[in-house]
């Protein structure tokens, strides 16, 4: 209630920005550190199991130094991985809060803004231009292909909501999301049909251009005789700036904008929203166009790190962002940032030891399973998340 | 306006249709017509199409029950394995549609009755599939070997005919997995209900495709193979041969008789699962599902255990499924985890949101329809682009060669944009589905006309009269 | 002077939501096969107190007793086999459901074929569900329905609802009868009708029935004990006229500007009642 009472100055609107930047940070500390001081405590359980014998045998390091190696890395790859899923999380979470309903279909407004993206920078190395752009330029491509996929990922999911969604508005709970499944399905398949019209080829590959694949070196750390080098890929650094910036644009926008006041003032009450000459459908068109460009913005985010896409790339990371969603409370903004920050790491650590520590009996493979059960524990135990207390007393 | 038309022609004509003799004559016309085309030219569709449409038609009409119930089982006994033996695809076909249809009546159960929905049905038709998967094959002696590989003179670790005991315990079992992924229920319902059954579905997919270590259960990816089929009755076949060999034109084969049985046994298990659908329906479980769908909190209080009950149809939705996937194993010889993922759990949530959500004749044509259109309709687009492909046609204007068409562009691979575009136009335009699920009528005693209560005050001695008659509350 | 036999007991009942109170420390009594009352200003936590009673909320102190027996802390379902019904003061039929089917509904608790009878249609499961859909039929004729029973309950009318909802409580036998507000919207006549409804439902049946009613004419017509709710807590019992009468509860409806119709309502109804 305060928040809508709050008045718009120029230190407020500072606050908007520091405020959240703080928060990341605090996120990423912690969620680092917790993670981190976990798995070293497993490392040193397992001295002596057969894990820390096979590792010695074949690396020369027991278990707890290998842990220890390999953890920079790791926070690294789950923090960029939490970002992508956070700015995911939060078309989600938008939507969730104002309308109460789980729009399915974002995981394809993803994935067209990773093709959009994508198909443009295609494009401008079919002209040349890319290869030709020197450092800067590179990146100036990089922002305009950003910029591509927030529009069409936006502006597609904004058409979405007022075909599919907006006739549904007043009925049963499940009916538009059935809709949104369907449109799910539909776009993933109308993807497909776009891209192999023009090529014969569902699939995309990113165009290698500027500097972003390569590594900086950060430092290394001796082992022995050995030495492990921690660095981090440019591109991991522009992931994780640019999903930081559109973190940051977004909260300041709903928290310090008018536009943000009727968004909250719409997800409190639609009615009453509505009786006090706020145009509810423009709002909930806004709000699907702000969280489907962030949507599409992580999909290009997505491709940058991971090269190849194709029409049902965005399934799994809808499902994860979702998750991310429900574990920080859904309907949360910030609850989204850290539920897609744990759920990164978690992912990462899991990728990165699970197979080390059960003797390849549970590999990598297993960390999708894992986010379901994340999902399921959270919805039956805590269905409010971490940080949802206002939520639980909305719904 | 011109929907009332429509509606009122639809309407008389129907009233036409069932006057007197006319449906036994219509349905009688049309079945033998039906038959007589696909007879001739086994391969035409809108022969097919036909025949399926005298064979639904026919139920509709309105023909004694036992007319009915002979041209059922006239058609499911004797012509449709003639037909079949002369073209296996259709067999094949329908085969899909009973498999199906079960899946749709099982899922129906849990959507439809009692309101909760499921998005991760197919997990229990994995169930009953790797159930028989990996007790009718070489798997239990395979734990320990490299996915992949088999020993040379690696046994089959039960005799083929224990299928049928499988398909009993493939309810069982799947039955039980129902009853643990309908826990949620007890704390959740609504989205976050369908989020938690997506989840668990994906969830035993993903454990499908993983458990070929540390022991090899489901042998990955590539999946189990071969399955067992039942031991194939000779006496049977050679009984069918000498039947129906001058109505088939040829001897038919073992491979071909397989088929056919398969078919059978299918067509059996979805007898069983109409009836006992029907059933549960027409009862005070059905009642209750349909009590709690409406009005949870009401149901509680009328007496109703809701928990129970959601648990209940979420065990007795699994069963169908498990039955079916333990004939599926078998039919196929094969079961991977690409049969059961999130696109099929949702083809089948089609089918019974495109029949009728609730409504058993409505599920069945929604798998019927849903399923033609997935083998038949579909692929035979496919199979025309793929002629057209190999001729040097070219399209005038734009001067494109067919040829050059890619086959991403195969109609068969866009079934999410089929299954999609069918949920939301339903959703949108018709969301009670083709054949929408009506309350049973009951014969009740009292006169057929609306008598508000509160108008006359005469009515109130008669009543009292009754309760003194029959009301008794100790 | 013995202590009569209480069909329901409650003693110091509490219930909260978060910071708020909604039924502070109530004790009731009430003897079988009596026609009893509770009143008072919206949001006194009057239907609160119903729903503690029919199990749909958990109390956080107090008992409840129903017929001797403990029951706060048991299951709604477990509630009506135990012979207590209810309605509801929104009627909350199953509007998709016909009218019988609803009444059937009703006598889920009393009906004892499981599954497997139901699933082989036993000649014993049949004759039960036969029965089951005469006595509904017995039901909506006793209620005063004709010919609605193939209706869609939410297709009926809001009076013929309210009957619907009553044959719906009746069939599962109760001895205890909670109507909440059951003439709520009705016109004069309907109310008239309804309210001869409850006295035959307590003369001829021997239902206990325990009413929340607004309508000062119902409650002051045909209680014989009427309990006044304010704030949560009972501020007053006893007869209607004691009630009529009492400071506390005129207070209790004028205090609060809103409720002003009702303070003249229950003045108008005491008046009634004392020329009677």
């Amino acid at each position: 209630m305060s928040g809508l009472l709050r008045r718009n100055s120029g230190s407020e609107a500072l606050r908007e920005i520091l405020l959240p930047l703080g928060r990341m940070g605090v996120f990423v500390v912690g969620a680092g550190a917790v993670f981190s001081a976990i798995m070293l405590v497993l490392a040193l359980l397992c001295r002596g199991s057969g894990a820390d014998k096979l590792l010695v045998d074949s690396q020369g390091i027991n278990i707890v130094t290998y842990t220890l190696v390999n953890l920079p890395q790791v926070l690294i790859d789950g923090v960029t991985l939490g970002f992508v899923y956070a700015a995911i999380a939060l078309g989600y979470t938008m939507v969730y809060g104002v309308l109460e309903f789980i729009n399915f279909a974002h995981s394809e407004i993803f994935a067209i803004g990773a093709f959009a993206g994508v198909e443009f920078l295609i494009g401008m190395d079919r002209l040349g231009v890319l290869k030709a752009a020197g450092p800067m330029g590179s990146y100036m491509y990089l922002v305009l292909a950003l910029v591509v996929s927030m529009v069409a990922s936006g502006g597609i999911a904004m058409l979405v909501e007022r075909t599919a969604y907006r006739p549904l508005r007043n009925s049963p709970k499940l009916v538009p999301l059935i809709s949104a499944i369907g449109v799910s399905f539909a776009l993933q398949d109308i993807i497909r049909l776009v891209e192999s019209l023009t090529t014969g080829q569902f699939y995309r590959v990113m165009p290698t251009f500027g500097d972003f694949d390569k590594r900086l070196p950060l430092f290394s750390i001796k082992t022995g005789q050995d030495s492990t080098l921690v660095d981090i890929q440019i591109k991991s650094i522009v992931v994780i700036g640019a999903a930081v910036l559109m973190l940051v644009g977004l909260n300041y926008i709903v928290n310090a904008t008018r536009i943000g006041k009727a968004i909250r003032s719409v997800a409190q009450d639609r009615n009453t929203a509505a009786l006090m000459g706020i145009g509810v459908n423009a709002i909930i068109s806004f709000t699907f166009l702000i969280g489907g460009a962030l949507g599409g913005a992580a999909g290009l985010l997505y491709a940058l790190k991971f090269t190849r896409i194709d029409p049902f790339v965005g399934f799994m990371p809808g499902i994860k962002a979702f998750t991310a969603a429900v574990l920080g409370g859904i309907g949360n903004l910030t609850g989204a940032l850290l539920g897609g920050i744990i759920l990164g790491m978690l992912e990462s650590f899991a990728g990165a030891y699970l197979g080390t520590f059960t003797m390849g009996a549970f590999g990598s493979e297993y960390k999708d399973i894992i986010a379901f059960l994340v999902l399921i524990i959270f919805i039956i135990f805590r269905p409010s998340g971490l940080l949802g207390e206002q939520v639980s007393q909305k719904a | 306006m011109k929907a009332n038309i429509v509606r009122d022609s639809l309407r008389s004509f129907g009233a036409f249709l069932n006057r007197g003799r006319t449906p036994y004559i219509v349905s009688a016309v049309l079945l033998v017509l039906g038959t007589v085309l696909v007879y001739v030219s086994p391969r035409s569709i809108p022969a097919f199409l036909l025949f399926a449409i005298a064979a639904g038609l026919s139920y509709f009409l309105n023909m004694r029950k036992s007319v009915k119930l002979a041209l059922a089982v006239l058609i499911a006994v004797v012509i449709v394995p003639i037909l079949g033996a002369r073209n296996i695809f259709y067999l094949e076909v329908i085969f899909q549609i009973a498999v199906f249809s079960a899946l749709a009546l099982g899922l129906n159960i849990v959507v439809g009755f009692s309101g909760l929905l499921n998005f991760g049905y197919m997990a229990f038709y994995a169930v009953g599939a790797y159930l028989w998967g990996f007790f009718g094959s070489q798997q239990p002696f395979l734990l320990h070997a490299i996915p992949g590989t088999v020993p040379p003179g690696t046994k089959f670790f039960l005799a083929p005919d224990w299928f049928y005991i499988f398909i009993f315990l493939g309810v069982i079992v799947a039955a039980i997995i129902g009853l643990v992924m309908g826990l949620p229920v007890l704390r959740v319902r609504g989205d976050y209900l369908a989020v938690i059954t997506l989840g668990c579905g994906e969830i035993i997919r993903q454990l499908a495709n993983n458990l070929d270590k540390p022991l090899n259960f489901t042998n990955g990816p590539q999946g189990i193979t071969p399955i067992q089929r039942p031991s194939l009755p000779k006496e049977l076949l050679a009984f069918f041969n000498r039947l129906f060999e001058p109505l088939v034109g040829h001897d038919v084969t073992a491979n071909q008789f397989y088929n056919i049985m398969f078919y059978l046994i299918a067509v059996l298990v979805v007898v069983v699962v109409i009836v006992v659908t029907y059933r549960l329906e027409d009862s005070k479980i059905g009642r209750a599902w349909a009590a709690i769908r409406e009005d949870e909190l009401a149901a509680q209080a009328m007496g109703i255990p809701a928990n129970k009950l959601k648990l209940g149809a979420f065990a007795v939705g699994a069963s169908f499924a498990g039955a079916m996937g333990v004939l599926f194993a078998a039919s196929r010889t094969f079961v991977s985890p690409e049969s059961f993922t999130f696109l099929q759990s949702v083809g089948v949530l089609t089918m019974v949101i495109l029949g009728g959500i609730g409504s058993i004749p409505g599920v069945i044509i929604g798998a019927a329809v849903v399923t033609i259109l997935n083998v038949q309709v579909l692929q035979s687009f496919s199979l025309f682009l793929a002629q057209l492909r190999q001729s040097d046609a070219v399209i005038p204007i734009i001067n494109f060669h067919w040829k050059d068409l890619s086959n991403q562009l195969d109609p068969s691979k866009y079934q999410r944009l089929v299954f999609g575009i069918i949920l939301i136009l339903m959703m949108i335009y018709r969301p009670t589905g083709i054949l929408p699920a009506a309350r049973r009528k009951r014969e009740l005693s009292a006169p057929d006309s609306l008598d508000v209560p509160g108008d006359t005050g005469a009515e109130d001695t008669g009543a009292e009269h009754a309760a003194k008659k029959g009301v008794d509350h100790e | 002077m013995s202590r009569p036999a209480w069909i329901l007991e409650t003693t110091d009942v509490v219930k909260r939501f978060g910071g708020l109170t909604a039924v502070n420390k109530m004790s009731f009594s009430m003897e079988a096969g009596r026609i009893y009352s509770i009143i008072g200003p919206n949001g006194a936590g009057k239907t609160t107190f119903f729903n503690t009673l029919s199990g749909l909320y958990k109390t956080e102190e107090g008992s409840i007793s129903f017929e001797g027996r403990r029951i706060d802390g048991f299951a709604p379902e477990r509630i009506t086999t135990l012979h207590m019904a209810r309605t509801f003061q929104n009627i909350r039929l199953f509007g998709g459901m016909t009218v019988v089917e609803n009444i059937m509904v009703g006598a889920y608790t009393r009906l004892k074929q499981g599954a497997v009878q139901t699933v082989l249609r036993t000649k014993a499961f049949k004759a039960e569900e036969a029965r089951a859909e005469a006595k509904a039929e017995e039901l909506m004729r006793y209620v005063g329905l004709k010919g609605v029973g193939n209706e869609l309950a939410g297709s009926l009318p809001y009076g013929a609802q309210r009957r619907v909802e009553i044959a719906r409580a009746l069939a599962s036998e109760p001895r205890l009868l909670l109507l909440d507000e059951p003439t709520a919207g009705m016109n004069p006549a309907e109310t008239e009708d309804a309210t001869s409804l409850f006295r035959r439902l307590r003369d001829e049946l021997g239902i206990t029935i325990l009413l929340i009613e607004h309508d000062m004419r119902v409650v002051m017509n045909i209680s014989e004990r009427i309990s006044v709710m304010d704030y949560g807590e009972k501020i007053a019992e006893g007869e209607p006229r004691e009630i009529a009468a009492n400071p506390k509860v005129i207070e209790a409806y004028l205090g609060r500007g809103a409720a002003g119709g009702n303070a003249a309502e229950l003045a108008a109804g005491g008046a009634e009642e004392a020329k009677a």
